[in-house]
């Protein structure tokens, strides 16, 4: 290519393009160094001197000295700055002295842990120690598997199969359990919500398994900056945790741009999407060969993305070098990548926050984040991808016309001073919680009075020999069922079964592409969706809801497909209530009953996202126990403002808290769901729910309860914040009579 | 917490039990839990009187010991009991290597074990509930069955059947090493400071053995398919396999002797059965009793594996001249054999023979003689010329298999093409 442009180039251009509303430059940040520990073992001095590491950072040592103290520690470090000598010193030297001791370490995916033995592997053989470090999981060769369950010191694994393989099996490791020193929990961010919940479960059984074989390991923990690592650390394992978070690593000088897309309808306040965007940004630095990782939130925004990227190069390899990073994938293709990432045979790369943990790609040269990620936490975290060497990197984040990402374009001080948010997790939800009861039952039987997280189960246990799942016999309770209880848990899903996704359009060779949860299933898989997989489009012919399987038929079509959900609740049980501004309006929480029904799907065009069809989902209800959280006002208003205004106004509320919520709880998307009703079936009273998507919650709604107030803060300078007049997508959305209710709105927000 | 996970049980009642639905496989009909130990003691007691059984205590707990001694001369299907000397004997002047061999053993030291549990996964969630265990003596066949009273008294379990084996050296079983073995070890983990430790342990494995003879003739290779279409013995009014975890798990909530009556005669039946189903492979075998051709063929392929060439040519030998269709399979296998014997011109004879046969092997037949004729007697010509006839075979078969075909061709590719050169060069 002639004339190729540098990272500097582009960056003048961008210097003078109207559109990036703040430029924020982060200082070259200086290493902070430490000595060597004296305790540290000779061999491992020089094997890191011969490395290349002539000393530790600070918080490396600080770790080495509080882990070899005995404590439970967590650590906070940001993308690339040496955390995993952080475990690793003190467990090599542990095993140095007593080589009996064992280590278990647990990534939340297998090639997290892939990548940690290669690590392993390397320092162990410079130190010239034989220390026996593996990983242990589904691709894990049956003919090593017993050599490492009976002599490997190290294991690196992840919480499924622990939860699935490992503990149910625990007779088959008793060494390990025996002698276990070390239990080493990285990426502990990625431990939230659900799957958190059920993760903290899985330790709450190894716990339990370590007790019975007399040992009580340290926890090690490493975390992405969130709001609460020490609170998160210790809801997930129940230990009192010590908290390292002063960080020495150095990092290069980093531009963050946020870059709003140009009001192409100034009537509408509809801005360009940003998407489109995102293409032409991720294109000129792609075209100058600048290795690029583009993060989206969706796994559809991913694949649009690709296919659109894609079409830089009409050369096949070119094509090649461009690729889409997501779950959904299977482990092989997922390998490519990685790999090609790391070789420079690919240039650019398109994920959903798979990419956000440490896989091992090494740093490319510019991040791109489609819209606001949902959480300060990921911000940082998929920033932290740029960075490579000794150059300069880049980072700009394209906001999307949704409420919170305008608020956050126009409030560049607030986004940039903003705190991470809080982890929450809910191992007490009854239905996990009575999931891992009866894993952990299975493994052992349960002594009455005996405390599972620090709770008597008991009452729990009863229930189940009710069930007859359990027996009881002499004081304690007995797995006395032919079923294998880990089975029927997926710590992944909320919805507990996958769905196969076939591709049926060679009908001899049908082969299975991905899989997909229930709820996505539904809203994803119906029948006559566009399903988009490595920017293949697929048409969804048919989705057999009890083999669990979609089959799907490549297509070419120039249109994509969007459902919609009608939502029915019901308040089963009041918890939680006040009232606030003067009784004006109350809050509440408890139990709802949910009921979701996918309804009509509409068929939307890919260059002008205009509507262009429709057709029913035929597929029965959902239902759902979980928590919520809700705002109601007096029945009063509908006639102070007049029932179709009002009610506008309320689905505007409803919008607004929708992206106003992530500002408070750190969750995805489909962790949390919002939906107004014009009379809460409890009360009577025009409400606007928040709900937990996962049967029992997962303790979203109830940070929310109370946040309440300040969380309609927030709503109100949102709306206050937008310019446009009668509602556009960055406020209160389009509803009816918007100019009325968009002015109701905001009344009803500043009279409070 | 307590307060308020009553409540969440009662709100969530419903979706728990549907979930609970998920972890059993099929719904055991609903009993009071009983409580009241005492009770359950004595309910146990009558009931391992009607079983014949007596209780062997061990601390606080105990395990229900069923045993009886069978006459010698008892008739297990095809055999009886004492055809076991004989055949034991029988062991001693042939193949020490082959699995099932006894060589060096007395029919006594034989020890016919099967178990049934509380369900068919590995995990340390299931129980061995029963053991069943035969041996011979000079007085007669001791039949013993240990029955679990409950999941508080492994330690008795375990300790009565541990203390009554003497050696787990010479263990009879069907997918014993797979299936029993395992979890033998994962339960004896719960109770390794109680009881003694496990021996060291033998195996002769009747499922093995079984698949190796009649995998092609039976639909399953099962124990009970086996003792139907091989040892024609039929069963009378027997418990099916998969139901005795629920029976048993009735058992425990009211300790009714009819409830485990049928498994603990089903477990009988496949311990005797294991004896009928030794001596009858062991006589095929030994050649004690007569072989048909694909037995006979696989008899030998097994020989060939453990090494024991010299009988499996014997085999194979006697195979050829009988009409079967494991007659070219026969010949291939024993010119294989000649070839690594470096007895070139014999073997070729034999793949040449087995092509006439014109069986289903045509086609890896042709390239077999085609690899010796190129490299032991440097006839590329032929060699060639059989390659060529592998491809025509192979079309014939697959007429309209297009992509088969090219597959074929690009896989013989390579040779042809060598040949050609080799041909070229030598003209």
């Amino acid at each position: 290519m002639i004339g190729r442009k540098t990272i500097d180039d582009l960056l003048s251009q961008l210097k003078s393009d109207p559109n990036v509303v703040h430029w924020h430059t982060i200082p070259k940040k200086e290493a902070h160094y430490a000595p060597f520990p004296q305790t540290l073992d000779e061999r491992i001095k020089t094997a890191l001197i011969n490395r290349g590491v002539g000393s530790l950072y600070t918080h490396q040592a600080d770790a080495y000295h509080a882990v070899m103290d005995g404590k439970d520690v967590v650590l906070v470090t940001p993308t690339a700055s040496g955390k995993t000598l952080c475990y690793n010193l003190p467990v090599l030297e542990t095993m140095i002295e007593h080589p009996e001791k064992r280590a278990l370490y647990f990534f939340p995916t297998k090639a997290l842990a892939q990548d940690q033995k290669n690590e392993m592997a390397e320092l162990i053989n410079t130190i010239g120690v034989p220390i026996k470090s593996h990983t242990y999981d589904g691709d894990t060769a049956g003919s090593i598997r017993q050599k490492i369950r009976q002599a490997g010191q190290i294991v690196m694994t992840n919480p499924d199969m622990l939860h699935a393989s490992i503990l149910p099996h625990h007779t088959k490791w008793v060494s390990l359990f025996e002698n276990l020193q070390f239990v080493v929990i990285d990426e502990l961010h990625t431990y939230r919500g659900v799957f958190g919940s059920h993760v903290a479960n899985v330790i709450r059984r190894l716990k339990r398994i370590c007790r019975y074989y007399g040992s009580s390991p340290q926890f090690i923990c490493t975390s992405a900056t969130i709001a609460n690592p020490r609170e998160h650390a210790e809801a997930l394992t129940g230990r009192k945790m010590f908290l390292i978070d002063r960080n020495g690593a150095p990092s290069v000088r980093k531009h963050f741009l946020i870059y709003n897309p140009p009001v192409t309808n100034k009537q509408l306040n509809v801005r360009e999407d940003e998407s489109y965007a995102v293409t032409i940004l991720a294109t000129n630095f792609l075209k100058n060969k600048i290795q690029t990782i583009v993060f989206a939130r969706s796994k559809l925004k991913v694949e649009l993305l690709v296919s659109q990227l894609q079409k830089i190069n009409s050369g096949r390899q070119d094509r090649a070098a461009i690729c889409a990073y997501r779950g959904g994938y299977l482990p092989l293709e997922r390998r490519r990548i990685e790999k090609g990432l790391r070789s420079g045979e690919i240039i650019g790369v398109v994920s959903t926050n798979a990419l956000e943990l440490g896989v091992d790609i090494g740093q490319l040269q510019v991040c791109i984040l489609t819209g606001y990620p949902g959480n300060m936490a990921s911000v940082w975290q998929q920033a932290g991808r740029a960075g490579r060497r000794q150059e300069d990197a880049v980072i700009i984040m394209v906001a999307s016309s949704n409420p919170l990402d305008q608020y956050m374009a126009g409030h560049a001080d607030y986004f940039f001073a903003r705190q991470p948010e809080d982890v929450r997790i809910n191992p007490d939800n009854i239905m996990i919680l009575m999931e891992h009861i009866k894993c952990s039952a299975y493994e052992l039987p349960f002594q009455r009075g005996e405390l599972f997280g620090g709770e008597n189960v008991d009452e729990l246990c009863e229930y189940l020999t009710d069930e007859d799942v359990l027996h009881f016999q002499r004081g304690k309770w007995y797995w006395m069922s032919d079923g294998f209880p880990a089975n029927n848990v997926n710590l992944r899903s909320a919805a507990q079964d996958s769905f196969a996704i076939v591709d049926i359009t060679d009908r001899g060779h049908a082969k299975v592409i991905g899989e997909m949860d229930r709820f996505g299933a539904m809203t994803m898989l119906y029948e006559d969706a566009i399903y988009i997989h490595q920017g293949i489009q697929y048409h969804v012919d048919d989705l057999d809801l009890e083999e669990r399987k979609a089959y799907v038929r490549k297509v070419n079509v120039n249109y994509y497909t969007d459902s919609d959900l009608a939502v029915q609740l019901d308040v089963l049980e009041e918890d939680k209530h006040a009232d606030f501004d003067g009784g004006k309006i109350e809050k509440g929480y408890g139990d709802v009953s949910v009921r979701a029904l996918p309804t009509v799907f509409k068929k939307i065009r890919f260059e002008t996202y205009e509507n262009i069809g429709w057709g029913k989902i035929h597929l029965p209800e959902l239902e759902m126990h979980t928590n919520a959280a809700w705002i109601s006002f007096e029945p009063a208003l509908f006639d102070v403002f007049g029932k179709d205004v009002f009610q506008g106004a309320l689905v505007g509320l409803s919008h607004l808290l929708r992206h106003a919520a992530p500002l408070f709880v750190m969750c995805d998307q489909s962790d949390l769901s919002v939906v107004p009703k014009i009379k809460a079936p409890h009360n009577e009273k025009p409400s606007v729910f928040l709900y937990d998507k996962y049967p029992g919650g997962i303790g979203l709604s109830e940070k929310l309860y109370q946040e309440l107030p300040l969380l309609l803060d927030k709503a109100s300078e949102m709306i206050n914040n937008c310019s446009c007049e009668s509602g556009c997508p960055s406020c209160i959305g389009f509803v009816n009579e918007g100019k009325a209710a968009k002015t109701a709105l905001r009344r009803l927000l500043k009279e409070r | 917490m307590i307060v308020s996970l009553t409540k969440k049980l009662q709100l969530y009642r419903k979706q728990l039990h549907d979930q609970n639905a998920a972890s059993r496989q099929q719904a055991a009909q609903h009993l009071n839990s009983a409580e009241h130990e005492s009770e359950t003691d004595q309910e146990i007691q009558k009931a391992a009187k009607q079983l014949g059984a007596e209780l062997c205590r061990f601390e606080d707990q105990y395990v229900l010991v069923h045993s009886e001694l069978l006459p010698i001369n008892l008739k297990i299907g095809p055999y009886l009991i004492r055809d076991l000397f004989p055949l034991v004997n029988a062991w001693q002047s042939a193949c020490e290597k082959h699995p099932l061999s006894a060589k060096g053993l007395h029919a006594e030291d034989l020890l016919f074990f099967d178990t049934e549990t509380t369900g068919l996964g590995s995990g340390t969630g299931q129980m061995i509930f029963l053991i069943g265990m035969a041996r011979l003596t000079r007085n007669g066949l001791e039949l013993s069955q240990y029955l679990l009273p409950g999941p508080g008294h492994e330690a008795a379990f375990y300790d009565a059947f541990l203390t009554d084996c003497r050696s787990l050296k010479n263990l009879v079983t069907f997918n014993g090493k797979a299936f029993d073995w395992p979890r033998v070890k994962t339960r004896h983990q719960f109770v390794r400071d109680q009881v003694p430790k496990l021996p060291s342990f033998g195996h002769f494995d009747l499922l093995h053995a079984s698949r190796r003879l009649w995998k092609k003739r039976l639909e399953s290779v099962r124990l009970q398919t086996v003792e139907n279409e091989i040892l024609s013995m039929g069963r009378k009014a027997d418990v099916p396999g998969k139901m005795a975890p629920f029976l048993y798990f009735q058992f425990l909530k009211h300790p009714d002797a009819d409830l485990v009556k049928g498994i603990m005669e089903h477990n009988r039946e496949d311990v005797l059965t294991l004896i009928s189903l030794y001596i009858h492979l062991s006589n095929k075998i030994l050649n004690r009793v007569e072989a048909d051709p694909e037995e006979q063929y696989e008899i030998a392929r097994w020989d060939e594996q453990i090494g024991d060439r010299e009988h499996a040519q014997k085999l194979w030998k006697e195979l050829i001249p009988k009409k079967s269709p494991y007659q070219s399979k026969a010949k291939w296998r024993l010119a294989e054999l000649y070839k690594r014997e470096g007895e070139y011109l014999t073997s070729l004879d034999l793949f040449k023979s087995a092509l006439c046969d014109s069986g289903d092997d045509q086609v890896p037949l042709c390239i077999e003689t085609a690899k010796l004729l190129e490299h032991q007697f440097k006839d590329y010509t032929h060699a060639l010329y059989y390659t060529k006839q592998a491809l025509e075979y192979f079309y014939q078969r697959h007429p309209n298999d297009l992509d088969s075909v090219r597959k074929k061709e690009v896989e013989y590719l390579k040779r042809l093409n060598r040949l050609d050169q080799r041909i070229g060069n030598n003209s």
